[in-house]
């Protein structure tokens, strides 16, 4: 069903014809294939609804005239900008989908160490025009090929950095948001006229409302500018790199250093995180290669360092018996970056490092210790440009058993938790000898530390149907087993009660027989209260979880 | 491979979206960040590589048909191969080069040709060059009085191949001759096709047309045979490519080198020396032809192999392609070793550099889109600072000659070659 041709010219006259398409060939490529990626963030194995036509948008009063025409036509609208994840696409037939990649503005303030920005600016490019002038962002999980925006206003946003940077919600200062209705509002200080410095006065305050902790996926009205902290760099006004792609390895100065550092046990793993988050030694910590999976890892830096070297090499190197010594050394590890502002202040991290390996009795990787490993390494954990390595092995993976909790409550799990998996091992569904144990992730999804951010990787082959199948049933296991130790939703159904399994919105009854059963039902009947404030046509999708009051 | 064969490809996409952006270790600004010039003018996600993925797996899955808009999607590609290295900074499995260029041909082959493209087919029949309006009785005129062997009468170490920009275009003649003059006084043996001489049909291939690319290119491997050539020199990327890569997998044996590799080892062989110096501040462009795509072809015959379970990987070992082994060094080196040349450097270089807007025939077929491409560039070198760019494709050449940069500022265009001879 097309839009009528009132309604569609209506969209065209706001902007322009090169901006705006029906075309069935450009529409089927604004729909998710979920389980073709990143499956943990929605339904499994659907396809996003067609939207009903795609709009680029190329400024905020275009954005505002859309959003007032679908109020008047009733239509549902979701902004995006990479479109990587099911969050940002619509999810009913009657909807449209907007592409903000025309809004790319970057504005750095250099004296007040802030970055206005737009929609389409990605980490790599807020990064690299924050180090021209000695600065640097926090860089979501994500990795940098991602919106800073979309992190910042609309999802979780914690990374590697963010012990030393803080989250997007904390690194969030004023914004600029098209409200539901069409209304524009900036908050903070913006909104008083005062500049973008901070987003709690001395304008309007309502941050809470858009943002929250966990954001608003994208499902209240689109947020078109976006103010952020930036952070010291006592680095190059940018990386250099050397190398033959895609083994490209940082050229630093002595005042960066990357290490792999390994523990005895989870225990003493969890000891040196606790050390991490009580003095500010580091500037990102991560526990990032173990993705690959335990026995796996040290193959897969061997290919990725290497520009001749092609996954077809990864079962030899794999059975070489250095290698799997190499595994062995580096069975609990983290890896952390460090970056003196001064000589003084890189001798004392050194010695800092030196002395909580001493106390947990940990060590450095003398693999990742090798100049070509250890460049590539800094490389990538500072621009966070290879994250899509998480395709690498098969080209899909899934997040199961969110460790997303203090490192004392979830450590003693972590060996029960990495033997979940092995049945479907076994069944040839999911990749085998990873050695139980893919957990991955930063050690804080705070500044200075606190709860761990992280997930267990589970490669799957999209083009499999059987490896979906085997991934969709051990997602379902780890959540009956999470549901059992009492750790609550599994990062694999993070979305679940957001988008039905057949990739449409949930009706409100849906949410509301959902929501009425759970822990804190009042808190969603309160999101309730704000979308009828602010959403009051409902057109931004089942992202925002209500509950109809009058169920409770 | 037919487009279904790229089924597995298609679902397997991550849908990173490294397709649309230079490496991004390599991002220094945001500026000049971008690679793909499809999506960066067109916009629509469907321009990029993970987009002509998506479309071509709901085209084969028969949920549309061919509309104008997905003709124009499927030809707007200048097959630069820029999506192909960055998807392969993660990815070990996926060629999405190979895949646009399976998608042109199934629109030709499925008669969704565009009309801009007939004359110059038809002229690669006809006239056996793909610059619609010129005749093959000209072809070999830019040669007229030049001391040369003609290869069916006399051998000679060396054949040379201007292509069809270097033989017709009159600015670009006399480069043409000028290069085979430098290459006698090196004391080199050089010769010529004479009027066997024909367009190496690469563009064909670029805009789809296999058949008429397969014929063009088995009718010159047989000219090839026929005049004892050992050694072809080529100062035209494209042509540098399709002999490099393409000829070879249709079974040519000879050796291919494009003349900045040949210009550079004549200067480290002491037999190219520079008496003049050259005050001039310039910027070097990589064609993608002759950087990212100029590595050699490598035969390989073989399938997929899953391992670990669900590891997809090839068996045996299957060439990479993406652009590690490019040809990059030669003109920084050439340009270096000329007195008085400072050579300053983009932001976009080697295996990431930003295409000039002329591949995939879109100088002909887009005209629009590939100026504004070449503007995009010409912006870029116009940031270095330089005097003059300089490039070693004529394709690339013509189109930057024709563009202006986003303030409507022209720079000067140089042909390598011509620094060399100036500084002789």
């Amino acid at each position: 069903m097309a839009l009528e041709r009132e309604i569609y010219q209506a969209f065209e006259d706001v902007v322009g014809k090169r901006n705006i398409s029906e075309d069935p060939g450009i529409l089927e490529s604004y729909r998710c294939i979920v389980a073709q990626s990143s499956a943990h963030y929605g339904p499994f194995n659907h396809v996003t609804p067609c939207p009903q036509a795609v709009i680029l948008p190329g400024c905020t009063e275009e954005v505002q005239n859309i959003v007032r025409l679908c109020n008047k036509y009733k239509i549902e609208f979701k902004a995006s900008t990479t479109f990587q994840a099911a969050m940002g696409y619509i999810g009913s037939d009657y909807a449209i989908q907007l592409d903000m990649r025309r809004m790319k503005g970057i504005e750095i303030d250099e004296k007040n160490m802030i970055a206005i920005i737009e929609p389409y600016a990605i980490g790599a490019t807020v990064q690299a025009e924050a180090m021209k002038v000695g600065l640097n962002c926090n860089m979501a999980g994500v990795g940098c090929s991602s919106s800073t925006l979309a992190g910042t206003a609309g999802w979780v946003g914690f990374g590697p950095s963010s012990l030393f940077m803080g989250a997007a919600s904390e690194n969030m200062l004023s914004t600029e948001w098209v409200l539901p209705d069409g209304d524009v509002i900036r908050t903070g200080s913006a909104g008083a006229g005062l500049g973008w410095f901070c987003g709690e006065g001395p304008g309007p305050s309502i941050r809470a409302i858009f943002r929250g902790k966990q954001g608003a996926t994208g499902a209240m009205g689109v947020c078109t500018k976006v103010a952020i902290r930036l952070h010291p760099w006592p680095g190059p006004t940018y990386v250099p790199s050397e190398g033959t792609v895609p083994a490209y390895k940082a050229v630093l100065p002595d005042n960066f250093k990357t290490y792999t550092l390994c523990f005895p046990s989870w225990e003493a793993w969890a000891d040196a995180i606790t050390l991490f988050h009580e003095n500010d030694v580091l500037y990102l910590g991560h526990r990032q290669f173990n993705m690959f999976g335990r026995d796996i890892k040290a193959a897969m830096i061997k290919i990725l360092v290497d520009p001749d070297k092609q996954l077809c090499d990864l079962t030899t190197l794999m059975a070489d018996e250095v290698t799997k010594a190499q595994n062995e050394d580096m069975k609990l590890d983290i890896q952390v970056v460090i970056a003196g502002m001064t000589k003084r202040d890189m001798e004392f991290k050194e010695k800092a490092i030196d002395r909580i390996l001493a106390d947990t009795g940990g060590w450095k990787s003398e693999l990742m210790l090798q100049p070509d490993i250890a460049a590539w390494t800094l490389l990538y954990l500072i621009r966070l440009g290879h994250k899509n390595l998480n395709y690498t092995k098969c080209g899909a993976y899934e997040g199961n058993f969110g460790m997303s909790a203090n490192v004392f409550v979830t450590t003693p799990l972590m060996e029960e938790a990495s033997a979940l998996k092995r049945k479907w091992e076994n069944e040839h569904t999911s990749v085998a000898a990873v050695g139980g144990d893919s957990e991955m992730g930063s050690i804080c999804l705070i500044g200075g530390g606190g709860p761990m951010g992280w997930e267990f990787f589970d490669d799957f082959d999209a083009y499999d149907k059987d490896s979906i199948k085997g991934t969709f049933e051990m997602i379902e296991e780890s959540q009956r087993w999470m549901t059992s130790k009492g750790l609550g939703a599994d990062m694999g159904r993070w979305n679940a009660d957001a988008r039905r399994p057949d990739a449409y919105n949930y009706t409100q009854e849906e949410h509301d027989a959902m929501f009425v059963k759970a822990a804190q039902p009042h808190i969603y009947a309160y999101q309730w209260k704000v979308r009828e404030a602010f959403n009051p046509n409902h057109l931004g999708g089942s992202y925002f979880r209500t509950l109809d009051p009058s169920k409770l | 491979m037919p487009l279904e064969d790229f089924r597995p490809m298609m679902e397997r996409c991550s849908n990173c979206l490294n397709c649309k952006w230079i490496p991004f270790d390599k991002v220094r600004s945001q500026r000049f960040s971008e690679n793909c010039p499809s999506i960066c003018y067109n916009n629509f996600n469907t321009y990029s590589a993970r987009g002509r993925f998506q479309l071509a797996q709901t085209l084969l899955d028969g949920k549309f048909d061919y509309t104008d808009t997905v003709v124009d999607v499927i030809h707007s590609c200048t097959a630069c191969g820029s999506c192909d290295v960055t998807c392969k900074i993660c990815r070990y499995n996926l060629e999405p080069l190979e895949h646009n260029l399976e998608l042109k041909a199934r629109a030709v082959q499925d008669g969704h040709a565009l009309p801009q493209q007939k004359p110059i087919i038809d002229s690669l029949k006809k006239e056996k060059t793909m610059i619609a309006g010129r005749l093959k009785a000209d072809r070999s005129g830019w040669a007229k009085g030049l001391d040369v062997k003609d290869l069916f009468k006399q051998k000679a170490e060396i054949a040379y191949f201007p292509g069809c920009k270097y033989s017709y275009e009159e600015n670009l003649q006399k480069v043409s001759r000028d290069f085979v003059k430098l290459l006698s006084k090196a004391g080199v043996d050089v010769g010529l096709l004479g009027n066997a001489d024909a367009c190496c049909a690469g563009r064909a291939n670029q805009m789809g047309f296999r058949e008429e690319f397969e014929e063009s290119a088995k009718a010159n491997i047989k000219t090839f045979e026929a005049a004892g050539v050992k050694t072809i020199v080529t100062p035209c990327s494209d042509c540098y490519h399709t002999f490099k890569r393409l000829y070879a997998k249709l079974g040519m044996k000879i050796e291919v080198l494009h003349a900045v590799e040949y210009i550079d080892r004549l200067i480290k062989e002491d037999k190219i020396k520079f008496t003049k110096s050259v005050p001039l501040t310039v910027t070097y462009h990589d064609p993608c032809h002759l950087g990212r795509l100029g590595e050699p072809y490598i035969p390989w015959d073989g399938g997929e192999k899953k391992v670990l379970n669900q590891v997809h990987t090839w068996e045996p070992r299957r060439p990479r392609y993406n652009g590690a082994y490019g040809i990059y060094d030669a003109p920084r080196d050439i340009l270096k070793s000329i007195p008085g040349i400072k050579l300053v450097e983009m932001e976009r270089i080697r295996e990431y550099t930003w295409c000039c807007g002329a591949g995939g025939g879109c100088s002909e077929t887009y005209p629009d889109f590939s100026a504004w491409t070449a503007g995009e560039r010409i912006t870029e070198a116009n940031s270095t600072g330089a005097e003059a760019l300089v490039t070693a494709c004529p394709w690339c050449e013509s189109n930057f000659k024709n563009a202006v940069d986003e303030n409507g500022k022209k720079i000067k265009v140089f042909d390598i070659i011509e620094l060399v001879q100036q500084a002789m």
